[in-house]
């Protein structure tokens, strides 16, 4: 075979140039001029770009649990945003003088670093914490750490004593007594010191830098008696964008092999270099734009930079692949690009829109990071249709490729491939129907294996960091140590002005209490209706006969005067405090499910129970959204990838023959999640339409040159050999180097992007294992290779 | 509720309810002051509901309630019924073994529990309620209630099956003769011009009955109950309870910070007990005790503690248990062993009050 027979549209069409070929190939130095131009402006801004995120932007912002948290969030004493620095005394206790002179400068310390809201800030050594006795006389009570403290071993004597009072053992202190906390809620936006009428924003990364440098190092060196562990929203995001660093390394590497396998591909290292420019190009334009339309690299987004290599280098791949095979009927480079780019511009760009359309479906989940996601992938994929498409063969056409690589490809396309003629077997009448069969198997079993796949997050402590990573030690040193668990889920209770600290309101507050406790996986609850108790037994010299509220409201007024926090300043919001063993979505269904059945039971005028604030109540919140879009998703993109094979092939067993394959990649993908313990979360969401867009290109490129040696007459076993002959080494090559590209988020101590990029290579590699194995064999079945013979028309292909 | 009458429209209980505990005195001062004047000498029969109300909120069947707030632990027989919080009643036919929720028509705090034979109690609570069973506490029925009152009743004693006694908070002294069918404020009975808190109520052998309160007020009466006299107390601080011991006319009055004085004349005199814990006197709050079939004599209190006395009271042995939680009650069971109650519930424990693996 032939160039002029593998396409046969090429000498017919070859002097019907499409007006676009015409304004790109005559005004070839314009093209580059403007690209070099945009590359310059864009350049300039991807190096303006930032690893940022927020709070609010890790959230779904429309689930009314979020609306009720930022509705409420002013009355919410920061309940969503605090650092807990646990220090802990190596040796010994925390009751030594050294020891409590170095919290006392960590305090002290940590008050200086912007972005902490002074007034929180809660140590041993804050006069807010305080002890209370009841003796003969009355109440007596004062701070923990006395006023003639000293460091002497009596006034640390006295200081043990007041601890035990205070009723902070398991929380401000551990249970062992061998360390205390830090407790340092913060101020997302805080007034810079300089101009007091602006406001900065709170910087993870520089506020988790500060409390390393300033905090961690600092004191672990100045006393090295002590272990400083640091847990906390901002903490974790600080050191997610330090692993974000590392990232870009593997940016490296992957570039690295690529470029390896690419020479391999074309042995022609000017077009290698080509490719990998022009690539490097989209990803720098891709940078530019994110940062121009105002996004900054989050964990998430992070991950696009790779895919739009990836997917840059696949393509390119093709055209290279079409020049090398163009050129060697071709008089020079220009005819050759000219001609690779009237063929392959069409099927370039439905691949292209394919991917856009994958990760535009992700606009429907109500979250800030996948959002934007979305549109940093949507604006790179586009990106690709000036870079790959036009300006590398454009660049091609200039430099032209290497003679060696041309009568290589000459050579390739003439002798008898033994792997080809054997993988085109699966197109046999006898393979096919095993094939199928088998399919069917991996998809049942694979459909029931993945029934045990789990929504939210799985593990202990911060599931986007390693078990093993320094967080989530730190995180696992407090579960060990104090009595509060990292999990909590807050319901807002709503009354009139002046109407929380009444009994209508506290007595329903305390039925939810003990609805919450007597809940599976419930540890315990907190609320101002304990602290009344806990008062009003005070108040009766510490008996426990009086450890209930009151009807009295002049008594149940009082014994909440000191519940800082857990009531807002006109008596109007109480939240109730419901720390949970874990976040695994069974336990926040369990707990939300009892708080919705008594707020219904139990709302009136005047009364309210909402959810939800607090970790847990975003987990739930992001749970529910995830829940309801995962299946959204997936049709929604399947929905647009079958529109999209319609439309090119205006058949529904083409359509079938490109789709089926990718829905037994998708069940195998759950099944394979389920195996590895990773539950849908926020990360693996958007791999379902990153694999199922990304792997639609394979089915595409094979099943066009398919159909198009169909019509030529052949039957369907040649055509697929010779189908594989022509693109089979670059659909394998484009497979290789998507899968490169994601591979090494494995290595990231990122555990989300890590669980991502397992799940990408995975989908990637089997959605061309299943385009190369399953597609001749549905088309066996699907396709009557008599009626499409000698066809005109139909395909957008059949030109 | 459809009680026939609203327990708490009589005028007498309405001048108890807004006197200020002794230690927020300060806070309600003038409440309380101009209600002083009211202090009203006539004490009206309260009629009863005998019947139970069809809506009545009954306490929620829970698995947490054996670990929940328990106040009290009394003997019917060979069962033990202890109560606590949120109207939790659980009993056990073996020795503490397992406990059973009672069905119980509140959800108040319980805090106390008496049986008189091995199948009729009362156990008294918050919102001034009197519940009253008669088939050993697996099932009750509430005999009183008064939510005007606002405050607690906190003991409760019966001499035998129709006529007994409840106390409370502000010197509250209920009385009845027909079994709890109808409960009479007898509180004027009793010269308590400060309105202190009737803590605890305890019979003593070949004597009478004793009442401790708040600020160290003692009463008794030689005629169980008809009438009162008030004994100059040795202590000044509050007592949360009074026991008697086999011994006649001999008790005990416990109250705050490790406070314990005997007495051998039903009162009239009386020299303290000195606590020695493993670091010096005893600081903790004395709230519950028992008086064991041998004679000996098991007090608990804040801090873990279970003192244990077989010397009739003279003396006893401190153990504080290793928690260190706050016990409220404490029950012999067969043998040595003693069943505690308090913060986290129900307990089984050795002769000392240490957890029984320990000992």
């Amino acid at each position: 075979m032939t160039g002029p027979e593998q396409f046969p549209m090429n000498n017919q069409q070859q002097e019907k140039a499409t007006l676009l070929e015409r304004l790109i190939f005559n005004n070839r130095p314009v093209v580059i001029f403007i690209c070099l131009l945009v590359s310059a402006f864009l350049f300039y801004q991807a190096t303006l770009i930032r690893p940022s995120t927020s709070f609010e932007k890790m959230i779904p912002l429309k689930h009314p649990f979020i609306q009720k948290m930022i509705e409420h969030r002013n009355d919410l004493a920061n309940l969503g945003n605090t650092v807990r620095i646990s220090v802990e005394a190596v040796d010994g206790d925390i009751f030594s003088k050294e020891y409590m002179e170095t919290l006392r400068q960590i305090h002290d310390e940590v008050f200086y670093i912007p972005g902490v809201d002074r007034s929180g800030l809660k140590s041993l050594w804050s006069p807010s914490v305080r002890w209370t006795e009841v003796t003969e006389e009355g109440f007596a009570g004062g701070e923990v750490i006395p006023q003639t403290y000293n460091g002497s071993a009596d006034t640390l004597e006295d200081l043990r004593n007041n601890v035990l009072k205070s009723g902070q053992v398991g929380r401000l202190v551990s249970n062992d007594f061998k360390s205390s906390i830090v407790d340092v809620p913060l101020l997302e936006s805080y007034p810079d010191p300089e101009d007091q009428g602006k406001l900065l924003k709170l910087d993870y990364q520089q506020f988790s830098h500060q409390l390393e440098e300033k905090i961690r190092d600092k004191f672990q060196v100045q006393n090295p008696n002590v272990k400083v562990h640091i847990v906390g929203f901002a903490k974790k995001v600080g050191d997610l964008i330090d692993g974000l660093i590392m990232v870009v390394a593997f940016f490296g590497i992957a570039f690295m092999i690529t470029l390896v396998l690419l020479y391999w591909f074309t042995r022609c290292i000017r077009s290698t270099i080509a490719v990998l420019i022009t690539t490097l190009v989209a990803v720098i334009w891709q940078l530019g734009l994110m940062h121009a339309v105002g996004f900054g690299l989050d964990p998430y987004s992070m991950l696009v930079p790779f895919l739009i290599f990836a997917i840059g280098i696949s393509h390119g791949v093709q055209k290279i692949n079409g020049i090398a095979l163009q050129s060697s009927d071709a008089d020079n480079a220009l005819t050759a690009a000219r001609r690779t780019f009237r063929q392959l511009f069409l099927p370039g760009m439905i691949a292209i829109l394919a991917d856009a359309v994958g990760f535009i479906t992700l606009l429907i989940i109500d979250i800030g990071v996948i959002r934007e996601l979305a549109i940093g992938a949507s604006i790179g994929v586009a990106v690709i249709v000036f870079t790959n498409l036009i300006l590398l063969p454009v660049a091609i056409s200039y430099v032209g490729i290497s003679k060696r690589a041309i009568t290589r490809s000459k050579k390739d396309a003439t002798r008898e491939h033994p792997f080809w003629r054997l993988l085109a077997k699966f197109a046999s009448p006898k393979v096919a129907p095993v094939s199928i069969v088998l399919a069917l198997l991996a998809f049942g079993g694979g459909f029931w294996y993945s029934q045990n796949l789990k929504i939210g997050d799985l593990d202990q402590g911060a599931p986007e960091l390693r078990p093993d990573s320094r967080y989530n030690k730190d995180n696992q040193f407090i579960i060990d140590n104090y009595s509060t668990s990292s999990d909590v889920l807050v319901v807002m209770v709503k009354t009139k002005a002046e109407g929380c600290s009444t009994y209508a309101a506290m007595a329903p507050i305390d039925e939810l209490m003990w609805k919450m406790q007597n809940t599976p996986g419930v540890q315990s609850a907190v609320s101002l209706v304990t602290v009344s108790k806990q008062m009003i037994k005070g108040m009766n010299e510490g008996n426990l006969k009086w450890e209930s509220l009151s009807r009295n409201p002049d008594v149940l007024n009082n014994s909440i005067a000191r519940a800082d926090g857990l009531y807002n300043n006109d008596c109007s919001l109480a939240p109730v405090l419901i720390y949970l063993n874990d976040h695994k979505a069974e336990t926040l269904d369990r707990a939300v499910k009892a708080v919705k059945e008594f707020a219904q039971e139990n709302n009136k005028e005047g009364l309210e129970f909402l959810l939800a604030a607090g970790n847990a109540g975003i987990e739930a919140a992001t749970n529910e959204v995830i829940k309801s879009s995962e299946l959204t998703i997936l049709i929604l993109v399947y929905i647009c990838v079958a529109v999209m094979c319609m439309i090119t092939f205006r058949s529904f067993a083409a359509t079938l023959c490109i789709v089926l394959p990718l829905v037994l990649t998708s069940v195998l993908g759950n099944a394979l999640m389920a195996f590895m313990g990773i539950g849908v979360k926020v990360a693996t969401l958007p791999v379902v339409a990153l694999g199922v867009g990304i792997g639609v290109d394979y089915g595409i490129y094979i099943y066009s040159r398919l159909e198009s040696f169909l019509r030529a007459g052949m039957p369907l076993q040649e055509a697929y050999y010779q189908t594989l002959k022509s693109t089979g080494k670059a659909v394998l090559f484009t497979g290789l180097c998507l899968a490169i590209g994601v591979a090494t988020w494995i290595f990231s101590a990122i555990k989300f992007q890590a669980d991502m990029g397992l799940m990408l290579t995975f989908m990637l590699l089997w959605n061309m294992f299943g385009a190369l194995w399953l597609l001749p064999a549905l088309a066996r079945f699907l396709i009557k290779p008599e009626k499409l013979a000698g066809k005109v028309g139909g395909s957008l292909f059949a030109h | 509720m459809s009680e026939p009458v609203m327990a708490g429209t009589g005028p007498v209980i309405q001048m108890g309810a807004k006197r200020p505990s002794a230690f927020h005195r300060g806070v309600l001062r003038t409440a309380a002051l101009s209600l002083i004047g009211v202090l009203s000498a006539t004490a009206i029969v309260l009629p009863v509901h005998a019947a139970q109300s069809a809506d009545a909120v009954y306490s929620i069947q829970s698995t947490k309630a054996q670990h929940g707030l328990m106040l009290d632990v009394a003997q019917a027989g060979a069962r033990l019924v202890a109560v606590g919080d949120r109207g939790h009643i659980l009993y056990s036919d073996d020795q503490g073994q397992s406990w059973t929720q009672a069905k119980v028509p509140t959800r108040q705090l319980l805090t106390a529990v008496y049986f008189v034979d091995a199948s009729h109690g009362w156990a008294v609570g918050h919102d001034a309620q009197i519940l009253v069973s008669s088939d050993a506490g697996a099932t009750w029925t509430k005999q009183y209630e008064d939510l005007k009152r606002e405050a607690p009743l906190l003991d409760v004693w019966f001499k035998d099956v129709s006529s007994g006694y409840a106390v409370g908070a502000y010197g509250a002294l209920l009385a009845t003769t027909d079994g709890g069918k109808h409960w009479e404020d007898v509180s004027d009975r009793i010269d308590n011009e400060d309105q202190y808190h009737f803590n605890g109520i305890a019979a003593v052998k070949d004597a009478g009955l004793f009442i401790v309160g708040e600020q160290g007020s003692m009463f008794r009466s030689a005629d169980w109950g008809q009438t009162w006299e008030r004994v100059d107390g040795p202590y000044e601080g509050s007592l949360f309870g009074v026991v008697g011991t086999a011994q006649a006319s001999t008790l005990l009055a416990y109250g705050l910070r490790g406070n314990l004085y005997r007495s051998s004349d039903f009162g009239s005199t009386w020299e303290k007990v000195e606590l020695k814990g493993a670091r010096g006197s005893l600081e903790f709050g004395l709230s519950g005790a028992t008086l064991l079939k041998d004679g000996s004599l098991v007090l608990v209190g804040n801090g873990g503690s279970v003192l244990r006395s077989s010397d009739d009271g003279r003396s006893f042995r401190v153990y504080n248990r290793p928690d260190r939680i706050s016990l409220a009650g404490v029950a012999a069971k067969d043998g040595d062993e003693l069943i505690l109650v308090g913060q986290g519930g129900v307990r089984v424990a050795a002769a000392t009050g240490a957890e029984r693996s320990q000992q």
